[in-house]
This record gives C-alpha cells, structure tokens and sequence, in this order.
C-alpha cells in the first residue's frame, strides 16, 4: 500500500460541488461518486505527492491492431498466426503478427523468412491502410461519443479525457464505460476485434494500465495500487524508459520500477535525468497529468528501402523523387512550408556490418521557405549526389516547417505565385481524381514501387 | 504462406440494404464462370475513395474461401477484386 506518501492538505473549496478533502483522497465519497478531478492544477507542493484523484483519463489500445483487423475481415483467419507485412517478400520485416503468431514466437521486426521457421503455417499477409485506418475511424467516432476531448496517440491507439466531459458522463462508473467501449467495438466493427482499456489520473500510468493484460484486458492503477502494479513490472516495460534510460536509472542504484517510485525528486532532476524531465517523471509516477501537451509538426519524410540490389543511380533519383512528391503532399497538406532538406542512405556494406550497411545523410537549411515537389527534388537531388552507392534503403525529410508568411514581399513574386498556383492546382486535380493523378513524368514508373504505406506515430494525415 | 488472388471480376450481386453493422449485405453473388457463392458472413465492410469516387469493400467469406467484392458506390458496379482460400 501507499506506506511512504504523506497526504497534504489543499485549499479546495467545497462552493462548487466538489468535495473539500477530496484532492488529499480523504474525501469519504472518494471512490463512490465524488466528482474531484484530476486535470485541476494543483500547487507544486502537492505534485510532490500522489494523486488520489478519481481516475478520469482512459486508454484504449486495439490489440495487434492490424492483424486483428485483418482476422476481423477474413473469419477464416481466426484463431490462426497472421503476420502483416509491407511487401511481399521473404526479407521484409513483419509490422505486427496475432496473438497465435505471437505465442510461437513471431516477433514484430522479424523477417518472414526467419518467423516461418518458427512458425511454418504463418499467413502473412501485405498491410491494406484504407481497412485500418476505417477501424481507425471508427475507434475515434465511438470514444468521441463519451467526451469531446479525445486524443488519438497513433493509428491504433487513443486517449479519452473524462476530465472535461459532460456531468451526465462524469456521474457514471468509468470503468463500467471501458466495458462499453469494448462492447461496442465488437458490435459495430467486428466480433473479433479486442481493445485494451488502461484507466487512471494520468495518460502514463492509464497507457500502463492498458498493457498490463493483454488481450482484451482492463485495469485501473490508482495511488492505492500502484506499488502492486510496478512491482510485478521490469524498468524497460514503462514507456519512455528504454536502454539508455534504463543506464540512466540504473547509474544511481535505482533497479526497479518501485525504486524509481521512491526516487526523490531532486535525484530525478539532478541526477538522472538533469532536466526538467527528472521532475516530468516524479509528477507522471505519481499520477500528476504531464503529457497534456500538444506538439506541432517539427518535420514530414518518408523513406523506402529500395526493390532492387544495386540499382543504377538514375533510378535511384527517380524513386527520390517520387519520395520528394510525397512530403511535398505532406507538407502542404498542413498549411506549411519548408525551409531545410534532409536525405538519408543505408548503403550496401562490404565492410562486415551485414545487411544492415553503413548510414548516411546530409542536409540543408535554405534561406527562404519552399513547399513545391520540384523545389524540394532539385535541393534533395543535389544532396543525393554524395550518396554513397550502391544503396538499400533512402528516406528525404523536410523540416523547419512553419506557416507561409505572405507578408515578406520578393523581388521574383510573380514566379513565387505561378509556383504557388501551379502546385495548388495540381494538388486540388489529385485530391478530386485520386493521389497521383497528376505527377511528374520522371516518376510516372515507379508508382509500381512505392505504395502508400500505414502512418505509424502520427495521425495527421488520416 | 499466402494464397490471395486479385481479379477484376464483375460480378452479379443479391444484397440487402438494412440497418446494422455494415448497412448493405451482399447475401449471394453469381461469378463470370457461372458459379454461385452464398456468403455466410461478412468481415468487414470499409468504405474507401478512388479519387472523389466512393467505394465500398466488403470482405466476405462463404466458409470455404474469402472474397472481397469492390461496390462502386457511383457507378452502382459490383466486382470480385480478391479470392483467397486457407486451409493451412
């Protein structure tokens, strides 16, 4: 139990509803309807604490979303090892398998060859973003159904914010909701499809929560158990703490979850972590909201690893530039600009690193803004003239992204606004017809190549 | 393994329009070849767009093979785009 939190006293005012003690946990209507809540912004002194709010932020999880989608789809995959993939060879590397692959060992990462040895009746089958991202859709219409204020962490996974719900919601049992959601899911998408519900005060300790029991699970962590909980976990299954954390932690004797609960703020800060971040971590554990942060779009790439050993540098650059029309479409897509270039290259390596080559890239940062496809080939072209062939995989980014500031005038505005016409145009033709409609005629070829792919980590292009 | 077909089949179509999961169920269709399929269950129906056109894909099994059938949703045109049988 909570044996080393001290509870402090707060000034809460009991004028509008909500209870007095109700922050310190105190409240006796506590866990049996008291409307405290977890967003309200408590003094430093009390972050210091736990929080013994009623939990109100949930995460939901679709488990292995994309293969379970897929068993969703074809009945008569289910109950069977499904691996989903982005092209179809023996050496692309799988993106998510089923529960039934997973149990015989079929890791995300693996290689189809490598996981049919461990699992020779695995169906694998190459990804279909329109079915996902409908699931997608769907998830996001039947949480927004609960609360307005819903954030989608990725394709597959969502965050319900009850704090700011209306009363009717905020009056009825969250964890009868979770339930429901889960339900729903089966009703309106599909009786196989499984969700995992993680709830608690803060979005950390419910996306904690969620991957306690997987599949189909659901679980509460409150200040009241979360030493149970930690204790049962390894420091790398918190998300955020991976290898280089993990030394971090480990560099002042901190070895467990639980140690790092008990870690004193200033360790965190001073220490471990010397920043701000150290305090992030003290207040996250604890249950205090600190992830409520919306980041703007700092960049927009893609990459692709190349069909082909040893293609010649011709059709390199015109796999390049299809790549370049690509960000270009998600650049604009968003309003924005660009002011730098980045190309990447995993080159083919003789060397002794295997397949995994040697890593390249370079940049640039121009003085004015750009936002056209060619604009953007012709930098990444001349970047790309370094490159260190023969190559495997080759990825461009564009970043410094910022909204256009149409105030500066130029000497050659009038070619700035046939540019901006041009592609403003061509981008309506493709957005009414269908994407690549219109392109240019050094990629026409390789739309057989590159396919639109699943968006993992963001959700703006959806 | 992966034994799926892609066709560009069109296919002639018994469906049910209703309320429910998928809003239209496609109960039975007839193959250029003649043979009839009855579908005993739909997986899931996604909606998808080809250009500003909208169009339906319907996953369907009949309990020996899956199919999906593309539902052109402008054109009011229904196709077999996908046959896969597993059985392991």
């Amino acid at each position: 139990m909570m044996g080393s939190t001290s509870r402090t006293s707060l000034d809460t005012s009991s004028s509008d509803g909500f209870a007095p003690d109700c922050e310190r946990g105190l409240c006796a209507r506590h866990n049996a309807g008291c409307r405290c809540r977890s967003d309200e912004t408590p003094s430093l002194r009390a972050q210091s604490q736990h929080n013994f709010a009623q939990p109100s932020v949930m995460h939901i999880d679709l488990n292995s979303c994309f293969a379970t989608v897929e068993q969703q789809a074809r009945p008569r995959l289910r109950g069977r090892p499904v691996a989903i993939i982005n092209r179809r060879t023996e050496h692309t590397m799988i993106i998510t398998a089923s529960y039934e692959a997973k149990a015989r060992g079929v890791k995300l990462g693996m290689s189809v060859k490598e996981a049919r040895k461990l699992c020779p009746d695995l169906v694998w089958l190459e990804s279909d973003p329109a079915k996902y991202k409908y699931v997608y859709h769907q998830l996001m219409r039947i949480m927004g159904d609960y609360s307005a204020h819903i954030r989608m962490k990725s394709i597959d996974e969502g965050v319900i914010d009850f704090g700011e719900a209306t009363s009717t919601t905020q009056a009825r049992d969250i964890v009868e909701i979770g339930h429901e959601i889960k339900q729903r899911l089966r009703d309106e998408v599909g009786c196989a499809m499984r969700c995992n519900v993680g709830i608690s005060t803060n979005r950390f300790l419910a996306k904690t929560a969620a991957g306690l029991h997987k599949p189909d699970g659901l679980d509460v962590i409150t200040q009241d158990n979360v030493r149970e909980v930690f204790a049962g976990l390894d420091l790398e299954d918190i998300t955020g703490i991976a290898r280089r954390n993990r030394a971090r932690l480990e560099a002042v004797d901190i070895m467990t979850p639980l140690e790092f609960l008990d870690a004193s703020e200033e360790t965190l800060r001073r220490i471990v972590f010397k920043s701000i971040d150290g305090t992030k971590w003290h207040q996250r554990l604890r249950g205090w909201e600190v992830d409520k942060v919306d980041h703007p779009l700092r960049s927009a790439g893609r990459q692709y690893v190349l069909e082909q050993y040893k293609l010649p540098p011709d059709a390199v650059l015109q796999r390049l530039h299809h790549l370049c029309e690509e960000v270009g479409w998600k650049v604009r897509s968003q309003g924005l600009v660009a002011r730098g270039v980045r190309v990447h290259a995993r080159s083919y390596d003789h060397a002794g690193r295997g397949w995994r080559g040697s890593y390249w890239h370079k940049r640039i940062m121009m003085p004015t803004p750009f936002f056209s496809n060619q604009a953007i080939y012709e930098i990444a072209r001349q970047l790309f003239v370094d490159a260190p062939y023969p190559l495997k995989e080759i990825g461009v980014t564009c970043y410094e992204l910022s909204e256009p500031d149409d105030s500066q005038l130029y000497l050659w505005g009038d070619e700035l606004a046939r540019e901006r016409a041009v592609t403003s145009a061509v981008d309506d033709i493709n957005q009414r017809y269908g994407t690549r409609t219109i392109v240019s005629a050094n990629t026409v070829q390789t739309n057989a190549f590159l396919h639109a792919k699943i968006p993992f980590g963001s959700t703006r292009y959806m | 393994m992966n034994d799926e077909q892609f066709l560009n089949e069109q296919v002639d179509v018994v469906a049910v329009f209703r309320p429910g999961r998928t809003m239209c169920e496609p109960v039975r269709f007839r193959r250029a070849n003649g043979r009839e399929v009855t579908v005993t269950e739909i997986g899931l129906r996604h909606p998808t767009t080809q250009g500003k056109r909208m169009v339906h894909m319907f996953d369907v099994t009949d309990g020996e093979a899956d199919y999906r059938l593309e539902f052109d949703a402008e054109r009011l045109v229904w196709k077999l785009v996908m046959e896969a049988e597993h059985d392991g």
